[in-house]
């Protein structure tokens, strides 16, 4: 009996966790938290993606106008981002270079390399930094949209957290910090030139033109006041703000006004002219968090600047007439003014004027740890056509992030998402950080 | 009569030990919020720079790390750099009192966080990691002793604090504490954290090196905080901004 006790007492100590037994000791070695004055980092990105593709749709016909029965597109995408620092005193250089790779099986292998980002900088003071070469500046407080973003790239709506590629810039931030309500003024002056291989594609060339932004953080709210002038763009000015109004819900806004805005729109019979005037656009958004990790993001945006209804659909219908010229008679005249209108602003991403967007994503639903699975949904409210996004999102092993994604364009004939070259796509993105 | 005036006596002799011990009891007390004062101080310098490890903890064993270099200054202004892993490098965080932000270097611009998430995950919060004094942000509703430990009862200053709630178990010999539960308004128990491993990191600070927290929301799962430096250090107050979030590298 004695020894059946002993027995079973080993047996309950050897069940007991360890660390209940022995106090786990934590460290941290110094050697990971040594300075270097280089650094070097570098991220490296598979996007294999499957669209399904819509034969009877405006951009279909735009882009495939040769291949007019293909059902499915598929494409493998690369990324290597490299990036490296040297700190010296008060100067630091820094370099982000970003390759891009596609394969698909219609236009086949493409390659391109940019640096993102390229420049020197000098830190006299805290309150003092100048900045001169390739930079994003990342003006503005929206999520998907910054109109307010005037020295910046637009952002891609679909993915507005990638890294973007700058422009050429010297810029300078000077801080103050002071007690009360208003607790923090800075200045942000750009300079931002425009000539034949300087920012050549930003907009009118030989111009040397001025930006600048003034920050303030009064009574716990971020306000910013922004301009840019000098020729290269229409004048612009605008402004934007962000708020916590309770620890869980944030509000913000962007506003901008572009004088001498200029647009090139259709009439009925695809003859084009451009439409000179003022344009503003506004952006308003509220980010909640709730007890149950749920994180919603829910955005307005609305420009002036943007297409109306019936310019959309009388761009349409010209493309229309240029593919049915093709397949009658080889003619690609009507397409090539077609494609050339495309460049000009009628395909870029959210081309039209109204437009709403939410992203609701669960942090680790099920107590299954590092997933989140998300849903974006964008609605085109002028023609009441969207975009769908559903996707998960795991990150349980350190630095490896994979994301599956899969989207859903719903809209009839004439409408933006409805003329998308593609119905549907799924991509995987891995992607590695080092 | 004489025993009107035995009684007479014996009252007027309880009126003057009661008028005493009325007189004494400030005397006697602990004044919590200089115990609280003291047990802040005796944490960290009030302005400071440390280097931290943040270690989370899945109930298999599996572990998450993140590397942190933290400037503090004052009562109300917290920034932390995130040293490691890759994917966390070069994002900052920036705490001005009740206003929280995060800077992704490849998003650009910081956007506004709130205290409850928590930009690791894990059973550490954003209030946790860009903490503030204790004495900022909470008022000590009472001070007890039990044996060699005080047991300090506090009450959020005001509802925008991460936790209503917190009772501190505080060495009496050390003024350092031992354990914190953090609480809701309704009493429910958040998180505990658990201070270990008290070590002399020069400048005469003697403080905990190992923090280590579970909670009942997130049962099997352990959150450890390690403090590898922290020393005293002076900053501008231009370094608490958003437009310096991308330059805290250059502190260290």
């Amino acid at each position: 009996m004695r020894r059946f006790g002993l027995l079973f007492l080993a047996i309950l100590l050897c069940s007991i966790p360890s660390a209940t037994r022995a106090e786990e000791s934590y460290t941290l070695d110094l050697s990971e938290i040594e300075k270097k004055p280089y650094s070097f980092a570098g991220y490296v990105e598979a996007r294999p993606a499957l669209y399904g593709l819509d034969s009877s749709s405006a951009f279909y016909r735009l882009r495939y106008f040769d291949d007019p029965k293909r059902q499915i597109l598929g494409e493998a995408n690369g990324r290597v981002r490299l990036e490296g620092s040297y700190e010296k005193s008060l100067f630091r250089v820094f370099a982000r270079l970003n390759t891009d790779l596609q394969y698909n099986d219609s236009a086949h292998a493409s390659e391109r390399t940019t640096f993102y980002e390229a420049y020197a900088s000098a830190k006299p003071a805290d309150f003092f930094k100048i900045d001169v070469g390739k930079k994003t500046l990342k003006w503005g407080k929206g999520y998907a949209w910054n109109p307010v973003a005037f020295a910046d790239r637009p952002k891609d709506p679909d993915d507005p957290e990638q890294a973007m590629e700058g422009y050429i810039v010297a810029t300078a931030d000077i801080i103050r910090s002071f007690d009360g309500p208003l607790k923090t003024v800075s200045f942000s002056p750009v300079l931002f030139p425009v000539y034949d291989h300087i920012n050549s594609n930003f907009g009118q060339n030989n111009t040397l033109n001025a930006a600048g932004r003034l920050y303030f953080l009064f009574y716990d709210t971020d306000i910013d006041v922004m301009f840019m002038t000098g020729g290269g763009r229409p004048d612009r000015y605008g402004f934007d703000f962000s708020r916590n109004l309770t620890t869980n819900f944030e509000i913000h806004g962007e506003y901008a006004w572009i004088r001498n805005n200029r647009k090139t729109v259709l009439n009925a019979a695809g003859a084009a002219r451009t439409v000179e005037g003022e344009a503003h656009s506004f952006l308003f958004g509220l980010r909640y968090l709730t007890s149950f990790d749920l994180t919603a993001i829910v955005e307005f945006y609305s420009t002036s600047a943007g297409f109306h209804r019936d310019e959309m659909k009388n761009f349409y219908s010209l493309i229309s007439r240029g593919f049915d010229a093709y397949t009658k008679t080889g003619d690609l005249a009507g397409l090539a003014r077609s494609i050339q209108l495309a460049e000009s602003g009628y395909a870029r991403p959210n081309a039209m004027r109204n437009y709403l967007y939410a992203r609701l994503s669960q942090k680790e639903p099920f107590d299954i740890l590092y997933f989140t699975p998300s849903l974006t949904c964008m609605v085109n409210t002028d023609d009441f056509s969207a975009n769908i996004l559903p996707e998960i999102l795991y990150t349980g092993i350190t630095n490896l992030e994979l994301r599956l994604r899969a989207g859903v364009l719903i809209g009839g004939r004439n409408t933006e998402f409805g003329e998308k070259q593609n119905t549907w796509r799924i991509e995987l993105r891995a992607g590695y950080y080092f | 009569m004489s025993d009107y005036k035995e009684k007479v006596m014996i009252r007027k002799v309880l009126l003057i030990i009661s008028l005493l011990v009325c007189l004494a009891w400030p005397a006697l007390a602990v004044d919590g919020t200089k115990l609280l004062r003291e047990i802040d101080r005796n944490l960290s310098p009030e302005s400071y720079e440390s280097y931290r490890k943040l270690i989370n903890i899945e109930p298999d064993g599996k572990k998450k790390e993140f590397t942190l270099f933290t400037v503090k200054k004052g009562t109300d202004k917290v920034a932390s750099l995130f040293l490691a892993p890759a994917s966390e490098k070069g994002r900052s965080t920036l705490r001005l009192g009740d206003n929280m932000w995060l800077h992704i270097p490849n998003v650009g611009k910081p956007i506004r966080i709130t205290s409850l998430q928590s930009v690791v995950g894990g059973v550490f919060n954003n209030a946790d990691i860009l903490q503030l004094d204790y004495a900022v942000e909470y008022d000590v509703l009472d001070v007890k002793e039990e044996g060699d430990e005080y047991l300090l009862r506090l009450k959020a200053k005001s509802k925008s604090v991460a936790y209503d709630q917190l009772k501190i178990r505080a060495d009496k010999a050390k003024r350092l504490p031992t354990k914190i539960e953090c609480l809701t308004e309704a009493n429910m128990l958040i998180k505990t954290l658990y201070f270990k491993d008290v070590k002399d990191f020069g400048g005469g600070l003697v403080r905990p090196a190992v923090i280590e927290t579970d909670s009942p929301l997130y049962k099997g799962y352990k959150s450890v905080m390690i403090t590898a430096k922290i020393k005293k250090r002076a900053f501008k107050d231009e370094v608490f901004t958003l437009t310096f979030m991308p330059n805290l590298e250059s502190l260290r």
